[in-house]
């Protein structure tokens, strides 16, 4: 059942592994029926990359609107991040981008050691405090900066509101938003959550980071992201092992997932004490393992996870602590939670047999957070013809990465091709294509 | 998280836990419940734990009603005290509007 494939994605062992049992049981199965399945398989996984476009459009929607009708996010206030100390203003071309680059990579040191420290406190089993760090993050973006939004949000607008009814507002939001992220909650809901969560962190790091720096910080993290993922000993693919090694799901709680995990296995055979790790959770990492099962019932959605950072920063005032989320993720193949655990209870064959997954994607919030921050910073210069090449290019880099994904079946980081596609055609569109057009239309040369 | 994936039981206990959630000034949780717990509790034919689930919707429901109206009469008072008594007014406020230029 293939055995001696690397068990990444449930798509071999949920989808394929049933059809292959049978074909051991009928070696007569025909060569088209094998190229069916795959077909099915490609096809699935188109769908879902379409599911992911959503999301990831409204969320850089949402950027982008706040970026063209808020002026706080666009202004430059001469506050910046701890992480970034070079911010002098200075006209010499030379000097910005020294300077940019040492801000980022300050950045990137930060980012590399809170990632180290997550892999630490994972490896030694420090569950508690990573999920007390995920709990205080998550409190403080859904409060924090949720408050300096809509402070900017009423003042633009003038509206007047008092105290009590904002606090209200706030706790009613913030705590609605933990139940859903870290507990239990309407899929939707979850959903909307994690966008609204994605993008207030993306305007955060629009606005607190210095102009050249933006466009380093985000090259520098996609060269990290396709190290720490693809890299024998990157941190993230570690992690990854780590927890295929001991079969857990990673952090299901900042992943943004287009369909439902089950933390229960349905048909009243099964234990409802089965734990999270029972869950056929795919491999995540900062690519969605897309799995599809073209399956008649689709009595379970699994999604592939992918874990990107999730960076939440305090402000300036108060003394900055940079969180991460693990970068990239894997979780386990769903057949080796199965397969490890057949003595658990011998339901479990029955389960496998029953429930087709229909295998979601998953996308992990960092990619959703750099995503809109690219967007988002070339929306400021007020021209659409950037803005929506840079849109369409992430989208297709978005839909190039995870055809790869259905082709490697390995974790991928979606960062890269994504991220470079964007600032190739941001350059290109800001420096060539906007004033070949504008040029075009002075002189009335209507292409 | 599929309400259809989950037994009954703990769609019950689940109804039960967002409710007593939603006591602690939490009416967006108690909309949250009557909406999500819906379909269960009026539109399904009649299994075990509907009735509860249908005491839990219905108190919710109407728990955020009642928190709705006193938020709304509050605003109407706020707005229309707040130029009038505007010394109390400016403590309460958490935004100052600017006028108009």
């Amino acid at each position: 059942m293939g055995s001696n494939r690397p068990p990444v994605s449930s798509i071999e062992l949920e989808d394929i592994s049933a059809e292959r049992r049978q074909r051991s049981v009928e070696p007569r199965r025909s060569r088209s029926h094998r190229r069916e399945d795959e077909e099915k398989e490609l096809k699935y996984g188109a769908a879902h990359v379409i599911r992911l476009f959503v999301p990831v459009s409204l969320c850089m929607a949402l950027v982008i609107f706040t970026m063209n009708t808020i002026g706080y996010f666009s202004r430059d206030d001469g506050i910046y991040l701890v992480y970034t100390p070079f911010h002098k203003k200075t006209d010499n071309t030379a000097e910005k981008i020294a300077m940019s680059f040492g801000n980022a990579f300050i950045v990137l040191g930060v980012v590399v050691v809170m990632t180290s420290i997550l892999i630490g406190l994972y490896y030694f089993r420090f569950y508690k405090v990573i999920h007390g760090w995920l709990l205080l993050s998550t409190v403080m973006l859904l409060s924090m900066f949720t408050t300096i939004y809509l402070q900017q949000v009423f003042e633009t607008y003038n509206m007047a509101v008092d105290y009590i009814t904002y606090s209200f507002f706030l706790w009613n939001f913030a705590v609605m938003g933990m139940i859903c992220i870290h507990w239990k909650g309407p899929l939707y809901l979850q959903q909307i959550y994690l966008i609204t969560v994605s993008a207030l962190m993306a305007l955060i790091l629009i606005k607190y980071m210095p102009d050249w720096t933006v466009w380093t910080v985000l090259g520098l993290i996609s060269v990290w992201d396709l190290i720490a993922v693809l890299c024998p000993h990157g941190p993230l693919r570690m992690l990854v092992e780590i927890s295929q090694q001991r079969n857990e799901p990673i952090f299901p709680a900042l992943i943004y997932s287009s369909t439902i995990i089950y933390p229960y296995i349905l048909f009243g055979a099964v234990d409802s004490q089965i734990p999270d790790s029972d869950v056929p959770l795919v491999p995540s990492t900062n690519s969605t393992a897309a799995s599809s099962t073209a399956g008649p019932s689709n009595s379970r959605n699994e999604t592939a996870v992918r874990f990107a950072p999730k960076r939440k920063k305090k402000n300036q005032e108060n003394k900055p602590l940079m969180q991460r989320t693990p970068e990239s993720s894997n979780e386990q193949p769903r057949t080796q939670q199965r397969r490890s655990q057949p003595s658990a209870s011998n339901q479990a064959v029955e389960v496998v047999e029953e429930i087709v997954e229909d295998q979601g994607i998953k996308l992990g919030l960092g990619d959703f957070i750099f995503y809109s921050v690219l967007v988002g910073k070339a929306s400021v210069y007020g021209d659409w013809n950037t803005t929506i090449s840079c849109y369409v290019a992430i989208l297709v880099g978005l839909a190039f990465t995870l055809m790869l994904l259905a082709v490697f079946r390995k974790a991928l980081p979606a960062l890269p091709i994504s991220i470079f596609a964007g600032m190739v055609f941001y350059f290109s569109s800001r420096e060539f294509i906007t004033p070949f057009m504008n040029e075009l239309t002075i002189r009335q040369i209507v292409p | 998280m599929n309400l259809e994936r989950i037994r009954d039981t703990e769609k019950l206990d689940l109804c039960r836990k967002y409710f007593y959630i939603g006591c602690f000034c939490l009416p967006f949780v108690w909309l949250v419940n009557f909406v999500w717990f819906f379909k269960h509790a009026y539109k399904r034919p009649h299994f075990a734990q509907q009735e509860l689930i249908r005491k839990y919707t219905t108190f919710s429901i109407i728990g955020c009603i009642i928190w709705t109206i006193l938020i709304v009469a509050w605003n109407i008072v706020f707005h229309y005290y707040r130029t009038s008594y505007a010394q109390y007014a400016d403590y309460l406020s958490f935004v100052f509007p600017i006028g108009y230029k």
